[in-house]
Order: structure tokens, then sequence, then C-alpha cells
């Protein structure tokens, strides 16, 4: 019975949204064609804001911190999101350095200055942040007030997960060096289930596009590989200078030692790609099965575009859910092949019988 | 494409706030907490150990028990059989005993009689001389002398008479 009225209400609401969306795109259709990939672009890019729902206009200023050719600027970023010019500052729009903040020199030319604002996904960095440190400390405080007991709810759910990635996966690859190497682990993968998992919130605390940003992907990548490589072992590095492989294959041309050092940087540029590109698919898929809607109805009329609606939402929820699931997966995968990574690097020297 | 294009401000902040994170974390929350798993399932492991030891130990218990009641058990069987021989010992002690003290009773009873009888004889001796005498007396009051040399004749013929019955 409950499962019968759950499925009247989710259709009720479905049908709601499809009228609304063949209101809204009926309206909008005397406005101007729709361009799908600036929209998609400014959904999946930084801006300077943070847009609030459902008023498209109404931004939550953000400080922009800019170093021009005279110095330092500091100012709200609602000064330049209407299109003014402030201080000189403006936010370019379809130029060269589209969406982004550039100085205007001396003769009407535009330069992009040292850019060191809190963008909008800066401003995510560190909320996703903060939720990590309030995680884990919820964690800790649970062992400091109540000793041995196990932890209990949503404490519970946040140790199983630290249970799986420590005990399960870091531990049984690193053996002794895990206790060295796990605060490092466990902070990229709570850091990036986070920001992935707020990626797909779309109001305001989430909604920015973090995981799917290579800036911040390549930061976690670059601090994996200076691990990788700066705590390698002798053995590490002779395996990749002098590989134990026959003479022909190092001494005249230095083969096997180039491919070594490709893989190298292959390792962490597979890290960083990996993670970027699965979190960007997702959100574009759900975006483009969005402006499906819009498409449709500015190609066909506003009947298939209400219509689009029910499939384009049907659809955009499983992506939503499986975007869930992949958020988790790539969280572990990014962990997981960090401590390969690592532990590879930490090599002992092989006896030879 | 700002998508494939990293911004410098982004990887500076996204750096300065993973590193705040992963010191913030790497001192005061990842060790205590690995610490505190490690030992809850230390202590589970001990526990289990424990209990498993505890009931090690009363099933011995219990078959200890049950050996010391088998035991029991025993004693008391041995002991009734001992007893019930003991009994019959004295039993057949009592008895001997008493066809001794029999004997010896109608030994007595015997010397005794004997005696009396002997004594009975001596006096019917002495009373039948007395009577013999007394009736030859009558007999002879004139002609024979109440002498001794005359008793001592009766009294010969008593006895030849008493050794010819």
């Amino acid at each position: 019975m409950r499962k019968v009225l759950s499925a009247i209400i989710a259709l009720v609401i479905v049908a709601l949204m499809a009228f609304g969306y063949y209101r809204a795109a009926s309206h909008h259709h005397g406005s101007g064609e729709v361009n799908p990939k600036e929209i998609i672009y400014e959904h999946l890019g930084d801006a300077y804001g943070w847009e609030i729902p459902f008023a498209h206009d109404v931004r939550i200023p953000l400080p922009v911190i800019v170093k021009g050719n005279d110095g330092w600027h500091c100012f709200m970023s609602n000064k330049v999101t209407g299109g003014e010019t402030y201080e000189g500052f403006k936010i370019d729009h379809g130029g060269e350095h589209n969406g982004k903040i550039v100085q205007i020199v001396d003769g009407g030319k535009e330069v992009r200055p040292l850019d060191f604002s809190i963008t909008k996904n800066v401003a995510a960095i560190f909320v996703a942040a903060l939720i990590v440190i309030l995680m884990v400390f919820s964690i800790r405080n649970w062992y400091k007030k109540h000793g041995m007991k196990a932890p209990r709810k949503g404490t519970a759910f946040l140790e199983l997960i630290v249970d799986y990635v420590y005990y399960d996966t870091i531990r049984p690859i690193m053996g002794k060096d895990a206790p060295k190497y796990a605060p490092y682990l466990l902070t990229v993968f709570f850091f990036i289930l986070t920001m992935n998992l707020m990626g797909l919130i779309v109001i305001f605390p989430g909604g920015a596009n973090l995981t799917g940003n290579l800036a911040v992907t390549m930061v976690l990548a670059l601090i994996t590989f200076f691990i990788i490589n700066l705590t390698g072992t002798k053995e590490y590095w002779k395996e990749i200078l002098w590989p134990d492989v026959p003479m022909a294959l190092k001494c005249p041309v230095p083969m096997m030692p180039f491919i070594e050092i490709l893989g190298m940087f292959t390792k962490p540029i597979a890290l960083m790609i990996r993670l970027f590109a699965n979190m960007m698919g997702g959100h574009m898929v759900v975006l483009v099965l969005m402006l499906l809607i819009f498409i449709f109805t500015s190609m066909f009329g506003a009947i298939v575009g209400g219509a689009t609606t029910v499939f384009s939402l049907a659809f955009a929820l499983f992506m939503l859910a499986l975007d869930t699931l992949v958020s988790f997966i790539q969280a572990y995968v990014f962990t997981i092949l960090s401590t390969i990574f690592i532990s590879m690097s930490h090599v002992e020297p092989h006896h030879h019988e | 494409m700002e998508l494939f294009t990293p911004e410098f401000g982004l990887v500076f902040w996204m750096f300065i706030a993973f590193a705040c994170l992963y010191f913030i974390l790497a001192k005061y929350a990842w060790p205590y907490i690995i610490k505190s798993m490690e030992e809850r399932a230390d202590l589970i492991d001990k526990g289990v150990a424990y209990a498993q030891e505890a009931k090690a130990q009363l099933d011995n218990a219990k078959a200890e028990a049950d050996k010391v009641i088998a035991e029991a058990h025993q004693q008391q069987a041995e002991i009734l059989r001992e007893a019930s021989k003991l009994k019959n010992q004295i039993i057949e002690d009592a008895k001997g005993e008493a066809a001794i003290e029999a004997k010896k009773v109608s030994q007595a009873a015997q010397v005794s009689i004997e005696q009396a009888r002997k004594e009975s004889e001596k006096q019917l001796r002495q009373e039948v001389g007395e009577i013999a005498l007394q009736i030859a007396e009558k007999v002879l009051r004139k002609n024979v002398s109440n002498d001794s040399a005359q008793r001592e004749l009766v009294d010969q013929y008593l006895s030849e008479v008493e050794t010819n019955n």
C-alpha cells in the first residue's frame, strides 16, 4: 500500500515538474536560442560568487584577491559579477579569458592578473575540508568520550569506512609501513569522497564540480607523485635506472630505463585523469539530459519538450544514483592505487637463488 | 577550455587546504582513531580467547566433578562391602565364642556333677556302713562287741559288695 502511494506521489511530482518545465520552456522559447555548450561549461566550471538556488543572478559574494601590475587588490566579487569594472578589473566575457577576471591596462588591453581569488571552487574546497574535519573528529571524539565502546549511528558508519579503507586495503598492501602513510591515504579518501558527494548536491554548500576539475585532481596526484618518489628506496631507483633485464635492452640505447621513467609519470597522471574524467563525465551526462528538454523544446515545440522532461528526469535520477556509487568507487580507487604505488616504491632487494 | 587548463589560484588554494587538512588530521585524529580501533580489536580478541578458555575450564571442571562423583560412588560401594564382611565376621566370631563358652559351662557342670556324685557316693557309703553296723549290732547285740576290729571287717565286706556290684 505504502509502495503504491509513494509511486503515485512520485508520478505526481514528475508530472508537475514536467508541467513546470513545459511552461518555463515555452516562456524561454521567445527569449532566444539555448546554447548548450555555454551552459554546460558554466555549470562545470568555476565562478566568482556562489549561485544560490532558483535565482540565476543572485550570487553569494566571495572575496577576489588579485595581483595586477599595480599591486594587490582585494574586493568582494559582487562588485564585478554584474559585468561592471572595478579598480580596473572586470570579468571577461567571450574573450580569450572567458569567465575570468582580467585587468584592463592602458590601451584597453585585457591582461590576466595573478589570481588568488576565493572562487566558488576554492570556497567549496574549504567547506569540504571542514566537513572532513568534522566527520573525522566525530569518530575521534567518540573514542575519547566512550573509550572501548563501539560507535553508534553515523559515527559507526564512518568507522566502518575507516575500517574498510585502513584494515582491508592499506594495511594488507603496505604491511609495516601502513601506520606511517595511513593518515595521508585516509585523508585523501575522505577528502575525495566528500568533494565527490558535495558535487552531486546541486544547492548551496555543494554544487561545485571539484573533483571534476583538473586542478584539484592534479594537486592530489602530485602529492602522491612526490610521496612515491621522495620516499622510494634504493632498490626502487635501481629498478628504474638499471632494471634487471638483458643488457641489450639497457646498455647502448636505454630503452627499459626510458620506459620506467615514463612509467613514473604516467602513474600519477592516470590517477589525475581517472578521477577527473569520471566525475566530470557524470556531471556532464546529467547536464546534457537536462538540456535535452530545452533543446527539444526549441526544436520541436513545447509538447515534445514536456514529454522529454519525464524521460530526462528519470535518466538523470538514474545517473545521479550511479554517480553516488562512482563517488565512492573513485575515491576508493584513487586511495588504493596511491597505496599500491607508494608501497611499490618501498621495494626491498630481491633475493635470487 | 577552462576545464582542461588548471587555474593557478585553484591549485594554490587546493594545496593549502589539503595541507592544512592533512596536518590537522594526521596530528590529532588518525593516529588516535587507528590506535583506538586496534585496541578495541585486541580487546575483542582477548575477550573471545578468555571466553573460550573459561568454557574449556568449565568443561574441565564438569569432567572433574563427574570423576570425583564416580570415585565417591566406588568408595561407597567398597565401604558397604567391607562393612558387610565385617558384620559376617563379627557374627562368626560371636558364634564361635558362644560355642566355646557353652562348652566350658557344660564341662564345669560335668565336673561339679562328678564331684557331687563322688560326694554323694562317699556319703552313701558312710550311711550304708552305719546302717549296716546298726543292723549288725541289732543282729549280734550280745555276741559281737563293738570293737574296732569288727568295724574294719564290716567295712571290708562292704567294699567287697561294692566291687561286686
